[in-house]
């Protein structure tokens, strides 16, 4: 094979990416994989057990720093000290918006991608889900159903380890479970209570998350230390690089290279395919050409449109494969900010050993069985705790009797905040900003998303939900919250490039293909037509292998 | 599980899993003996200095445990104040000690740290109570939220006691002292998650 020159490409190494180069190389394509940014080594980078003495300001980050190099990054609450590193910096990375559109544009850019920090939470979509914009006339059809995903949640869940507990609710499909984690005495009173007062309606279930209860697949159990975001060094939870990545490199047919990254894709119009990528080392600076029959973005939904919208070619003059102009529009992310938090009575004598890293789930419960007056619903994910030493900055006291009360924790309080799904809004979009650029003189993205007058609907609703909640489970003190984070800090962007039926108005097809171009595909958030409510990742995962599997058989039928 | 994990960021997860982590945790103590090295302050000057160990070890005094003097919690304090504060909160504690002993001269005649252990705890009493007051007249909550993030908008948190009271509590209890032998935990939890044990001594439970 000529230099530079593979079988297939993909574009990003995070969570769609790593399972792109899994699945295509273990189908024995000769596969590169392009990240834009630099290597993570475990063994040096992985934190979790640096304790707070370890570093420089105990945990209060170092502020300066990060209000001149992170001053959005640091929003995030993974964003910590010692997990900053992870994040991009904002100056090298900078992208605008509107005055009146602020939009908080979390990233990591490494080997890895956002899946070393992500939140871990897995729930399976349902066809309340992919019926919702067809039934109500939104956006798109979906031109999957549940159906069509199902054996590939199976699949990627099999592989990926997810623990949870089996429910039988139609809204919120059960998966492959590992064991499921424990929720301690608070959070049992709450369940029951709600289990009393909405029979058949609401419930409360332990987190769905990618985190291991027990060995699985040469991959550790979890040991509780609770810092999921700093890395794993037992592997204990899911991301590209702690799993799919080492299978992929396990193939001998993956390569991956790092310091790359990817700011045009070159089309032959002869064929109408893509022929390969180009690239900016960013060591270097120089550019090369990588050429191959199949290419999959996995960039991340901003970044792939980011891309396609720089790869415009006289046929495509405003975005590459984007004949239906559609490409960087429908943008949503799930929307937070709302919920309620209470302490609870009793249980002074028991407490929880070890950081779980997970919390509980509240599925959607607005428009399954009765109707409210918006459209679509919200699930809740939260926990309880026992206050710690914390509270004593704001207590009374000072002196040995003082430390002494430090000593024991103090009441338990029950957090839970909702997320709420986005509707699809073509009017939510990027575009290229060309009069800037980014460290390495790629035209960066304006993004132009705000929420709209259903999502504050379910936002309201949430709060005073969550209020009935706690007060039935007898809690005090509760203090509801309401106000929207700017969207992009939920980090479940997606739209952008989304799939549907007709070329008229979607990107990609039901296999995540472009209309317009047998050859490329996008697998990561920016296919999705709606949102659901509820975490999207492992709905990405299942896609990109089922777009994969897909990809392969096309490829040996010669239709691409 | 926003606000939880903001919690535990000061809470400060952490542990060594004895098959990988040796890397880990050396680089945790090469970071404290560094630390550590760097006796020499940077903001308070001696006298300063002597002001902030008294104070501390009034609020978190060795007791069968060590103290926050044996934390160097004043080392943790001239660090935040040096590289940390933002715009005039390094000025406002500063001059909250002066103002301190100030006080202790015009009650005693002498600076705090020269005055007895009961004229001492006389004029601290009152700085807590004032703050109690405050807090109740500005009708601000009693948060349960993290003291990470730290903001300086209201009376209370410009108040020079709050937050010679809460450097001195994130000093000591995120110290190596303060979370393992005073709170008697592991660096980290190391085992399966109990969801709901008996709270049986203080500080035992999650030392097992």
């Amino acid at each position: 094979m000529p230099a530079n020159t593979y079988d297939a490409i993909v574009v990003g190494s995070g969570m769609t990416g790593g399972w792109a180069a899994k699945e295509l190389g273990e189908k024995g394509l000769n596969t590169l994989v392009l990240e834009a940014g630099r290597s993570i080594d475990p063994a040096k980078d992985y934190c979790e057990h640096v304790p707070a003495w370890g570093v420089k300001f105990r945990g209060l980050t170092d502020r300066r720093q990060e209000l001149k190099t992170q001053p959005i990054q640091r929003t995030c609450y993974a964003c910590d000290e010692w997990a900053a590193k992870f994040f991009v910096n904002d100056l090298e990375n900078p992208y605008t918006t509107p005055p009146d559109k602020p939009f908080s544009y979390i990233r990591g850019r490494h080997v890895g991608g956002r899946s070393i920090m992500w939140g871990r939470q897995t729930y399976r979509w349902s066809d309340l889900d992919f019926e919702a914009n067809a039934r109500e006339g939104i956006g798109v059809d979906w031109p999957i159903r549940y159906a069509d995903i199902a054996p590939w949640y199976d699949y990627v869940e099999e592989f990926a380890g997810i623990s949870g507990q089996a429910e039988g609710l139609p809204q919120l499909p059960d998966g492959r479970f590992l064991p499921a984690m424990q929720m301690n005495c608070a959070e049992l009173a709450v369940k029951n209570a709600i289990a009393k007062h909405w029979p058949g309606e609401r419930m409360m279930t332990i987190g769905r998350c990618a985190v291991l209860t027990r060995p699985h697949k040469g991959r550790m159990a979890c040991h509780y230390c609770g810092a999921c975001h700093r890395g794993c060094m037992s592997r204990a939870y899911f991301s590209s690089l702690n799993a799919t990545l080492p299978a992929a490199l396990a193939t001998n047919k993956v390569t991956l290279r790092p310091y790359s990254i990817v700011h045009g894709l070159d089309y032959d119009d002869s064929t109408r395919r893509v022929t390969g990528v180009r690239v900016i080392d960013t060591q270097t600076r120089q550019t090369t050409e990588y050429r191959a029959k199949v290419i999959f973005l996995c960039a991340s939904t901003l970044e792939s449109a980011r891309i396609l919208l720089l790869s415009s070619t006289p046929q495509f003059p405003n975005g590459l494969a984007n004949s239906s102009g559609e490409l960087g529009h429908n943008l949503m992310d799930h929307v937070t900010g709302s919920g309620a938090s209470g302490m609870m009575p009793g249980y002074e004598d028991k407490i929880d050993v070890g950081d779980r890293p997970n919390g509980i789930y509240i599925p959607r419960f607005r428009n399954v069985k009765t109707k409210s007056q918006f459209l679509r619903g919200y699930g809740y994910q939260g926990g309880a705790g026992r206050s710690d030493w914390e509270r004593g900055v704001s207590l009374a006291g000072f002196g040995a009797e003082f430390k002494r009360s430090m000593k024991n924790p103090g009441p338990w309080y029950f957090d839970m905040g909702s997320f709420s799904e986005c509707l699809p809004v073509h009017n939510n979009y990027v575009e290229l900003d060309r009069s800037r650029t980014d460290a390495w003189g790629v035209p960066v993205l304006k993004i132009n998303c705000a929420y709209g007058p259903n999502e504050k609907m379910l936002l309201q609703d949430a709060a005073i939900a969550a209020a009935e909640m706690l007060a039935a489970a007898g809690a005090r003190d509760i203090q509801t919250f309401v106000e929207a984070d700017a969207p992009g800090l939920a980090i479940h962007e997606m739209g952008t490039a989304r799939m549907g039926h007709d070329p008229k108005t979607s990107v990609l097809n039901a296999h995540n293909q472009a209309h317009d171009i047998k050859n490329l595909f996008v697998t990561d958030g920016a296919c999705m037509a709606s949102s659901s409510c509820v975490n999207p990742s492992i709905t990405y995962m299942a896609l990109t292998a089922r777009a994969c599997h897909y990809a392969v058989e096309q490829m040996k039928r010669g239709e691409i | 599980m926003k606000r939880r994990d903001a919690l535990k960021l000061i809470a400060g997860a952490a542990a060594v899993p004895a098959l990988y982590s040796h890397d880990l945790f050396a680089l945790g103590r090469e970071i404290h003996q560094q630390l550590g090295s760097t006796a020499a302050l940077k903001t308070l000057n001696p006298h300063q200095n002597a002001t902030v160990i008294a104070i501390s070890e009034m609020i978190i005094p060795a007791t069968d445990t060590p103290g926050a003097k044996a934390a160097r919690v004043n080392e943790f304090i001239d660090l935040i104040l040096t590289d940390w504060c933002m715009g005039e909160d390094c000025q406002r504690f500063l001059q909250g000690l002066e103002e301190t002993n100030e006080r202790s001269r015009k009650m005693f005649g002498r600076e705090f740290v020269n005055c007895s252990a009961q004229q001492q705890t006389q004029l601290l009493t009152a700085l807590d109570e004032e703050l109690t007051e405050l807090r109740e007249a500005s009708g601000e909550e009693r948060e349960h939220a993290s003291p990470a993030v730290q903001e300086t908008e209201t009376p209370v948190q410009r108040n020079f006691f709050y937050m010679m009271k809460r450097l001195t509590l994130i000093g000591y209890y995120t110290s190596e002292i303060g979370w393992t032998q005073e709170l008697g935990r592991p660096p980290v939890h190391m085992g399966p998650y109990q969801a709901c044990v008996p709270l049986t001594e203080p500080g035992k439970t999650n030392a097992s």
